[in-house]
């Protein structure tokens, strides 16, 4: 990642100085970005009444924690994100389980219609939603399993992972085309047959793709809302995203500015920091796979 | 050789039939639908009415769709316009050898991982407030009456707002996308043109922007769909007040298909349809469009 080297240099201020318009303008942007979050952050320990008088950040009526554990309890977004921490694992685990082995074949061997997966996976990343959701939908709701709520679990689930094969398969790829052929060789070489040479030694060694795929894939699982809008029908199994929509749609009745900032700061959280923590690595993955230059 | 065989199939097997399910059926199906006249979405093809092509004919004689995808394209356009603009300056910049690269790049990138909705009720709720809005506050603190005076959830003005909110989310992925780019043209090139006498900007005229003739194709490939996907700041924006400056094409298919549908003259999915292909079309256009203009991309470096 970081090729430059890095050596303590000493602060050219004739240097520093020429680019200052630029960190200006990032700083700037940056700025924005602060207050953007830490005033929503400040309101959702706040009161509805301080919101409205603009004295968010004086806190003149103390901390307020119950906004969290009033959006939690109350306006169902403790159902919601679970829901959403469900509908995210097992998707990101069938994705591994389904997509790792198709890409390690698709890099590994020639063989007929091998190009042709290959292009049509890259395709599919480019479909809008509206393209294909309604024969989707014409299939489950004639099945008339949607009232069901562990059908419509699984429905949903087996949505986040059909969406996302194509990119968790050519980010994959990418991955294992450049490991080295040697260690096949060597295994076969040993007598290990090729598809437990994949299981016990090729895919430990592509973890560090796997994990960056998998981050993506939670982060878009967590935020997907069109297909969810559509195909959850229940307030018990709708995701955040959902969830969150129908919160803000009922708060402009009840009017509790606090409380809905509060489900906001719920509802962004889990991807915040996972991103707070694994930065370089999706910066990576967004210029490393799937996109070619 | 067998075994390898065996292997392919096996290990190839669920993901290509479950790009079979997801995607190849249902575009071929979706295809088909918006020939023919169809009453409901889950209805039997044997109760298919061939209408070939007035469902196309329909949409494009429906004011709500050629405004919604007058809307679209305006979304496109401008804010492609300004976020292609914001990011390759950011690029620019972020690579011109500034300190703290890593921290700025990862905070302008930041909105991209976070969920829209939560990101679309801030700007709604907050930043565009016409009470206690950020906007209003800067105005109010820089004394530019008419930033503090602007009211941006008014309908007539309520475009601008969805364009500036939704394109500050987006700066940063495309601005990831040009700093790649940037970073992979050699350094040899600059430190030739400084010896020559070129100064930053020149530089940036004569060796960045010719070489990033792939990226930038990349770039508008992905805005072109990220676009024609265009629902959910939509749906967010229209909820405030209920007009047709932001309504886009996949809204007026949702309402159409699975909305109350009272401001349709006709439920018809074959419609819903043909909306799907019209903007898979536009998307495969604007694709090979762009294959076209930069296809000089043979410039080895």
């Amino acid at each position: 990642m970081a090729k430059e080297k890095k050596v303590r240099e000493r602060v050219n201020w004739h240097r520093e100085l020429r680019l200052a318009p630029g960190y200006i303008i990032l700083s700037l942007w940056v700025l924005f970005t602060f207050v953007l979050l830490g005033w929503v952050v400040g309101a959702s320990f706040s009161t509805s009444k301080e919101i409205f008088s603009g004295t968010v950040f004086q806190f003149e009526s103390g901390i307020h924690l119950e906004n969290y554990a009033k959006a939690w309890n109350t306006s169902n977004v403790s159902v919601f994100f679970m829901n959403s921490l469900v509908y995210a694992s097992i998707s990101c685990a069938l994705l591994i389980v389904i997509c790792a082995p198709a890409a390690y074949v698709l890099s590994r061997f020639t063989f007929w219609g091998n190009r042709l997966v290959q292009n049509g996976f890259v395709a599919a990343m480019g479909v809008p939603a509206t393209m294909i959701v309604l024969p989707l939908f014409g299939l489950v709701a004639g099945w008339n399993i949607l009232n069901v709520s562990l059908a419509n679990r699984a429905v949903l689930i087996f949505l986040y992972v059909g969406i996302n094969v194509p990119y968790t398969t050519i980010f994959l790829l990418t991955f294992f085309s450049n490991l080295s052929k040697s260690f096949e060789e060597a295994a076969a070489i040993d007598g290990c047959p090729p598809m437990k040479t994949f299981w016990k030694i090729m895919l430990p060694m592509a973890q560090p793709g796997i994990i960056t795929v998998t981050i993506f894939n939670f982060i878009n699982v967590w935020n997907e809302y069109f297909m969810s809008l559509i195909f959850a029908n229940s307030d018990k199994v709708k995701s955040v995203a959902i969830g969150l929509y129908g919160m803000i749609n009922s708060m402009r009745y009840t009017g509790d500015y606090a409380g809905m900032f509060a489900a906001v700061v719920i509802v962004f959280l889990p991807t915040f920091v996972l991103y707070v923590f694994l930065s370089e690595k999706i910066i990576a993955g967004v210029t490393g796979g799937g996109v070619k230059g | 050789m067998k075994k390898n065989k065996t292997m392919i199939v096996v290990f190839l097997a669920p993901a290509v039939i479950m790009f079979s399910i997801i995607f190849l059926y249902p575009i071929f199906r979706t295809v088909l639908m918006s020939f023919f006249k169809i009453e409901g979405v889950t209805d039997a093809v044997s109760k298919w009415q061939f209408s070939g092509l007035s469902n196309y004919i329909k949409l494009f004689n429906t004011e709500l769709f050629r405004i919604s995808m007058w809307n679209i394209f305006r979304i496109w356009l401008f804010g492609g316009i300004l976020v292609m603009g914001l990011a390759l300056l950011f690029a620019a910049i972020l690579t011109s050898g500034i300190r703290f690269k890593n921290v700025f790049r990862a905070i302008i990138y930041m909105p991209n991982v976070v969920s829209a909705v939560a990101l679309a009720t801030m700007w709604l709720q907050y930043v565009f407030s016409p009470k206690f809005g950020l906007f209003k506050s800067l105005g109010k603190f820089l004394h530019w009456e008419w930033l503090e005076k602007f009211q941006w959830l008014d309908p007539a003005h309520l475009f601008i707002a969805l364009l500036v909110a939704y394109c500050f989310g987006m700066v940063g992925y495309h601005m990831l996308i040009f700093a790649s780019g940037i970073e992979r043209i050699g350094a040899d090139y600059y430190e030739a043109a400084t010896l020559d006498g070129a100064n930053r900007i020149q530089q940036f005229r004569y060796i960045t922007l010719p070489l990033l003739k792939g990226v930038t194709k990349t770039n508008i490939t992905m805005w072109s769909i990220s676009s024609a996907g265009f629902f959910l700041w939509s749906q967010l924006f229209s909820m405030v007040v209920s007009n047709t400056q932001t309504i886009t094409p996949v809204v007026y298919m949702y309402q159409n298909i699975f909305g109350a549908g009272n401001s349709m003259t006709e439920r018809n999915a074959g419609i819903g349809a043909a909306v799907g292909v019209l903007l898979s079309v536009c998307v495969v256009v604007i694709f090979i469009v762009c294959d076209k203009i930069f296809k000089d991309d043979d410039i080895e470096f």
